[in-house]
């Protein structure tokens, strides 16, 4: 009986001391990862592969958010604003936080 | 003192027992709990490994990448423009780079074409290449690459394999594959196709003298940002440091993952209002259980010692086993479902696993968004029940 009891709690202890575990050898795998830095050197690009099947993925910067404008007056590119819970223009990191985007027009 | 231990270790023991006795409200916890814990675990540890991806990408980039600019737009950059930046002081390299995208199926590749001068700058050796070789000063212009695993393994082909790509001006070209970058760099090199500079010029139908940006190496003397400062008269020069790339990207993919993280917040709302609901019910269930106790001589802090550890054990068991299996869901399965909002129109090619960062930062803030207030809706209703006199408490339960 008594050792029903205690069940739940010893399994709370373990799953917590587990997590724990995970999180150091976590912390520990990420701060020391170096395998590929060569490589990220020799091509300097400064974002990672998660493609989203049109140009602009690997552009330093620029067209991370210029693209949610578009290059066209009032125009507005969907696939990139599909991203963002808000329009970027809304967003204060674009607006103070980031000097490269820059904005021509911001109403108000 | 043994009087003390003897009467925690007692208190203990009823709570347990209290856990088991009330089980619907165990039940009803355990399962919110353990389903908002997942997914919230699985969002919030990718959106850290796509940022930390990032991070370092951003870290081994160089420190400047000059771009050039007419009429707001990106254009090509001359080569006249890297004689005129390696003369300023603090400039210790300056390579050209030449790149672009190529459709292949319903894909888009990035080639990147290398100046030989750089091919030989890095400062650790490449060891990231699964088969092959990677380019020397040597391959230029001879038609040698190192794919990505994504296109080796859409084509089919291996180290010492020919391709043929066909460029925007619609020409052929053939190019002989010397390397293949490995799983372990997938999360940079899927989408690659890697040449040397002369070979993309080619491939792009570059005009004579221009390439797409290039890449300057500050000595490690310098300050990046009071090189950067040097060449605000350059014309038409756009110049771009790691800390705003780092800022651009971390603000790009802490949006994405605030619309999971919203979504969630409701949840969780939903959630801590479930946990006070249950907690009310048990507290009308348990007012003649406390009316008797505090007639057996418990104290208000003993009752409220008893509901605060059962709160501690569901709270801690649903929400460590929640982040455990959310941390398998996205490591062990690529999150299917949930990667989908995360990465909006984006695609995670096959051959990369997500990037997940069990961070203590998130883990701490999961704990602290679902056990503390599941501790206060429970703690409370005790404390209105233990402060109620006993005697009425228990004629009010039998009523």
């Amino acid at each position: 009986m008594m050792r029903r009891m205690i069940v739940l709690p010893l399994l709370a202890i373990i799953f917590t001391a587990a997590l724990i575990s995970v999180a150091l050898y976590s912390e520990v795998h990420w701060w020391g990862r170096e395998h590929d830095r060569a490589i990220r050197e020799v091509l300097g690009f400064p974002s990672i592969a998660v493609g989203t099947n049109y140009e602009g993925t690997r552009n330093p910067l620029l067209e991370i958010f210029v693209r949610s404008l578009y290059d066209v007056p009032g125009g507005y590119d969907y696939i990139v604003s599909s991203s963002f819970i808000d329009t970027p223009v809304r967003l204060r990191e674009y607006r103070e936080h980031i000097p490269g985007f820059n904005f021509t027009a911001v109403k108000g | 003192m043994i009087h003390m231990i003897k009467k925690h270790k007692n208190l203990l023991n009823y709570s347990f027992d209290c856990i088991k006795r009330y089980r619907m409200r165990t039940a009803v916890i355990l399962i919110t709990f353990l389903v908002a814990t997942t997914m919230i675990s699985a969002v919030l540890f990718t959106k850290d490994g796509l940022e930390r991806e990032a991070e370092l990408s951003v870290e081994a980039a160089p420190d400047l990448t000059l771009q050039y600019l007419k009429g707001g737009r990106i254009e090509l950059i001359p080569y006249s423009y890297a004689d005129v930046v390696s003369d300023i002081p603090g400039v210790e390299k300056v390579l050209k780079r030449t790149w672009g995208y190529a459709g292949v199926g319903q894909y888009t590749f990035v080639v990147v074409g290398l100046d030989p001068e750089g091919l030989g700058y890095s400062r650790g050796v490449i060891t990231s290449l699964e088969e092959g070789r990677f380019l020397t000063p040597e391959d230029e212009g001879t038609g040698n690459i190192v794919i990505g695993k994504l296109l080796a393994y859409m084509l089919n082909v291996r180290v010492g394999d020919d391709i043929i790509l066909l460029s925007e001006s619609v020409e052929v070209n053939k190019f002989h594959v010397v390397g293949v970058f490995s799983d372990a760099s997938s999360i940079y090199t899927a989408d690659m196709i890697v040449m040397s500079l002369s070979d993309a010029d080619s491939f792009f139908s570059m005009p004579e003298g221009y390439c797409t940006d290039l890449c300057v190496y500050v000595s490690p003397a310098e300050d990046p940002v009071s090189v950067a400062s040097k060449m605000n008269s350059i014309p038409n020069l756009r110049v771009l440091d790691q800390d705003l790339l780092l800022r651009g990207y971390k603000a790009a993919y802490g949006a994405r993952g605030g619309i999971f993280t919203t979504l969630w917040t409701i949840l969780l709302v939903a959630i801590v209002l479930i946990a006070f609901s249950q907690a009310i019910v048990v507290g009308h269930e348990s007012q003649f259980e406390v009316g008797l106790l505090k007639t057996f001589g418990f104290s208000t802090l003993d009752i409220i010692e008893v509901r605060l550890v059962e709160s501690l054990v569901l709270g801690f068991f649903a929400t460590s086993l929640g982040m455990l299996l959310g941390f398998s869901y996205a490591a062990f399965f690529n999150a299917p479902g949930l990667v989908d909002i995360l990465l909006g129109w984006a695609y995670l090619p096959r051959e990369f696993r997500l990037p997940v960062y069990a961070s203590l930062q998130s883990i701490f803030s999961i704990y602290a968004v679902t056990v503390i207030p599941l501790l206060i809706t429970t703690v409370v209703p005790a404390w209105l029940n233990a402060i109620t006199d006993p005697e009425l408490a228990m004629r009010r339960a039998a009523a």
